[in-house]
């Protein structure tokens, strides 16, 4: 069987918590790759293909959010950031630097395995979802995982494709932050809505022709976003 | 102590300055009042004598053996006499002008003797019920005496309304003194105040607090060391408050190395001997102690730093509610009172979550688990009560129960599955930060069981995507 083992990165320079986690993902079936600052982390990921990164904010040298921001400028691999508390900036800052997703501290492994199985899922499930549709100048052709605005193809990470095509799935249709959340994160109710928020903006910045004015996916106060058809 | 000393300070200075006005005044009223009234009745009683005596002139110039005591009246008629009432006595008759009032028996007689015995004198007396002064003077010649009686009631008036307007003054001194009292206090005592607003705000929780400095040298040491005083406080609150939430801080890395490595232990329990497996349950639980004290430890320390901030979101109260509680375990009914449903308030998900997970498992652990969870609303405030069917709370632990590493008498065993005493205080943390309460009851409908009840204030509600006008 051409079974490929899912490969993932692993930074964090607390040999202790590197050490016990990566023992406790490679129990859950995942391949752990380590590295215990940024410089060398940036090394392995262009030395080897990786599909899921997780990233310590909390690096000595090149801090987490220059990692994430190096690591998505060539790829659109789901990273995971994370972070030591969740009512700081840092969510929203390892967000907009790239971040698909990002747990609290202390994270146990299985928790993180689950974070890991929905980021993957999701960015295969798109693979499922076929239509061609067109709103304006932006097309989306789901089965091909391809945007385009005004015929220039429109390059998005998995977590904002999926996000579009959510939206997209009824057009005109308002989805909450909670529905959003579900749908693309797997999160349920007590999800942090700032991950759709973050995305949200990041998509807007790639679509939109006016990211401060949004024709495409426009917010409903009070309500949510819709895509405007 | 005696009533005086019971009262303030600023009192008391006030009422010093009162009676120092007031003796002094009082001092100047009667000094004035008296030495005014020598004089004017000096002038008054001179002024009289003159006339009298002039008069007495005229009265021996007629008088002669041969008047009849029928024509006394004429010359007495003649006198100068506007006001002053003459009266003669010739050859054994009296004879007034007329007017009646001054007669022999008006005439004192000590004066009488004296005028008789061939002499003069000046008397004040009594006359008609006023003040009068008499005059009497020997008219040898013609065996005659002469008296007048000026009224010196005039003077006497003068002299009233001289008292009243003293006195009117005095009154005023004394209220002014006491006005001054009061001011002289107050400013003396403006420093004492601030200290004591100052001090009164450091208690409340605001260490920033500091006094202005002053100009005078003797408020400024005090104002200095004040402040120097609140700053070492500060200092040492804010590092007692950060020692909390390093050690935690510190404390979370082993720990979560520990639990991760826990897991992979419990991964492989079926491969291990049961003795090695049940100590690997024994660590993992209490493992799972630690790391809950550990995160409520640092939440809580951050309270104390000032470094917990509210992330708010638009929040349905109702829903919120029922997902809350679905989280947990427990088989309470979530019972929403009508007009509940819409209710919208700006919360903090995560910390209301874990409100509502801690009186839950308060419930759980303490109040034979949560039985009912009742969420009611007024245009003011939401209320989240959570029911349980445990002994209730005693009435002397109700403040107490939300104090940190309290735990009631109902806490009191100390096995792997009570807590560490930190859940109530998270809540009224939480709460507070929310700027609502949290207290507790008994249970309304009179069955055993304590009542917890949130109760959260609510506002104009934000865009629901916490993001402005896009």
């Amino acid at each position: 069987m051409a079974f490929v083992e899912t490969r993932i990165l692993m930074v964090e320079d607390d040999d202790g918590i590197r050490t016990s986690v990566k023992l406790g993902l490679e129990d859950e079936g995942w391949e752990v790759v380590e590295a215990d600052n940024g410089e060398d982390a940036l090394g392995l990921f262009s030395q080897a293909p990786t599909d899921v990164v997780l990233i310590d904010i909390m690096l000595p040298g090149i801090d987490g959010f220059e990692v994430c921001r190096s690591v998505r400028r060539t790829s659109d691999v789901p990273i995971i950031m994370i972070t030591a508390r969740a009512d700081t900036h840092d969510v929203v800052a390892g967000l907009e630097a790239g971040a698909d997703d990002y747990l609290t501290k202390p994270i146990a492994p299985k928790e993180l395995s689950a974070r890991i199985r929905a980021l993957l899922r999701r960015a295969r499930t798109t693979d499922a979802t076929s239509s061609h549709l067109t709103f304006g100048d932006l097309e989306i052709i789901a089965d091909e995982g391809v945007v385009r605005k005004a015929g220039e193809e429109v390059h998005l990470t998995k977590t904002e494709f999926r996000l579009l095509v959510e939206l997209a799935a009824t057009p005109g249709r308002v989805y909450s932050r909670e529905v959003l959340l579900e749908r693309v994160w797997e999160y349920g109710y007590f999800g942090d809505g700032r991950l759709v928020d973050v995305h949200i903006r990041r998509l807007r910045t790639k679509i939109e022709s006016d990211a401060a004015n949004p024709q495409h996916v426009v917010t409903v106060r009070g309500l949510g976003y819709k895509l405007q058809t | 102590m005696t009533p005086f000393r019971r009262l303030g300070l600023g009192a008391r200075i006030s009422v010093a300055f009162a009676l120092g006005g007031l003796v002094l005044s009082a001092f100047l009223a009667f000094a004035t009042l008296g030495l005014t009234r020598e004089v004017l009745l000096r002038q008054r009683e001179n002024a009289a004598r003159d006339l009298a005596l002039n008069n007495a002139q005229l009265v021996q110039s007629q008088l002669t053996e041969e008047t009849d005591p029928s024509e006394l009246i004429n010359i007495l008629g003649a006198l100068q006499t506007s006001s002053s009432r003459p009266l003669l006595q010739f050859q054994e008759v009296w004879q007034g002008d007329g007017s009646g009032g001054f007669t022999q028996e008006s005439v004192p007689a000590g004066l009488l003797a004296r005028v008789t015995s061939g002499g003069a004198g000046v008397l004040r007396t009594q006359l008609d019920d006023e003040l009068a002064i008499v005059f009497g003077v020997r008219l040898p010649e013609d065996n005659a005496a002469y008296f007048e009686a000026a009224s010196l009631e005039e003077t006497e008036s003068n002299l009233r309304t001289l008292q009243v307007i003293l006195f009117g003054a005095a009154v005023a001194t004394t209220v002014l003194a006491a006005l001054l009292g009061r001011w002289a206090t107050s400013r003396m005592l403006q420093p004492l105040s601030d200290v004591s607003d100052a001090a009164e705000a450091i208690a409340g929780g605001r260490l920033d607090t500091r006094l202005d400095q002053q100009v005078d040298p003797e408020l400024a040491s005090l104002t200095s060391s004040f402040n120097d005083m609140v700053g070492a406080l500060e200092l040492r609150i804010e590092r007692d408050a950060r020692f909390a939430s390093e050690v935690s801080h510190e404390l979370r890395s082993p720990l979560m190395t520990l639990a991760a490595s826990m897991e992979v232990l419990e991964n492989n329990r079926d491969h291990m001997p049961v003795r090695a497996a049940t100590a690997v349950d024994l660590m993992s639980t209490d493992i799972s102690r630690f790391q809950t004290l550990v995160q409520d430890l640092l939440e809580i320390s951050r309270f104390d730093a000032g470094s917990a901030a509210l992330q708010l979101e638009p929040l349905a109260v109702g829903e919120f509610v029922r997902q809350a509680t679905a989280m947990t375990d427990t088989t309470a009914i979530v019972e929403l009172r009508p007009g509940t449903e819409e209710t919208v308030i700006n919360a903090d998900k995560r910390r209301l979550a874990q409100v509502m997970s801690n009186l839950i498992e308060n419930a759980r652990k303490y109040g034979g688990g949560a039985t009912r969870i009742e969420v009611s609303a007024t245009n003011e405030v939401v209320r989240i009560a959570v029911d349980d069917a445990g002994p209730g709370v005693p009435l002397d632990e109700r403040a107490v129960i939300f104090d940190r590493f309290s735990r009631g008498s109902a806490g009191g065993r100390r096995g792997a599955d009570t807590g560490v005493g930190l859940g109530l205080a998270l809540v009224d943390e939480h709460v507070r930060l929310h700027e609502g309460q949290v207290w507790v009851t008994d249970r309304p409908d009179g069955k055993d069981g304590a009542r917890f009840i949130v109760e959260l204030p609510i506002e104009t509600p934000l865009d629901a995507t916490g993001e402005g006008a896009t």
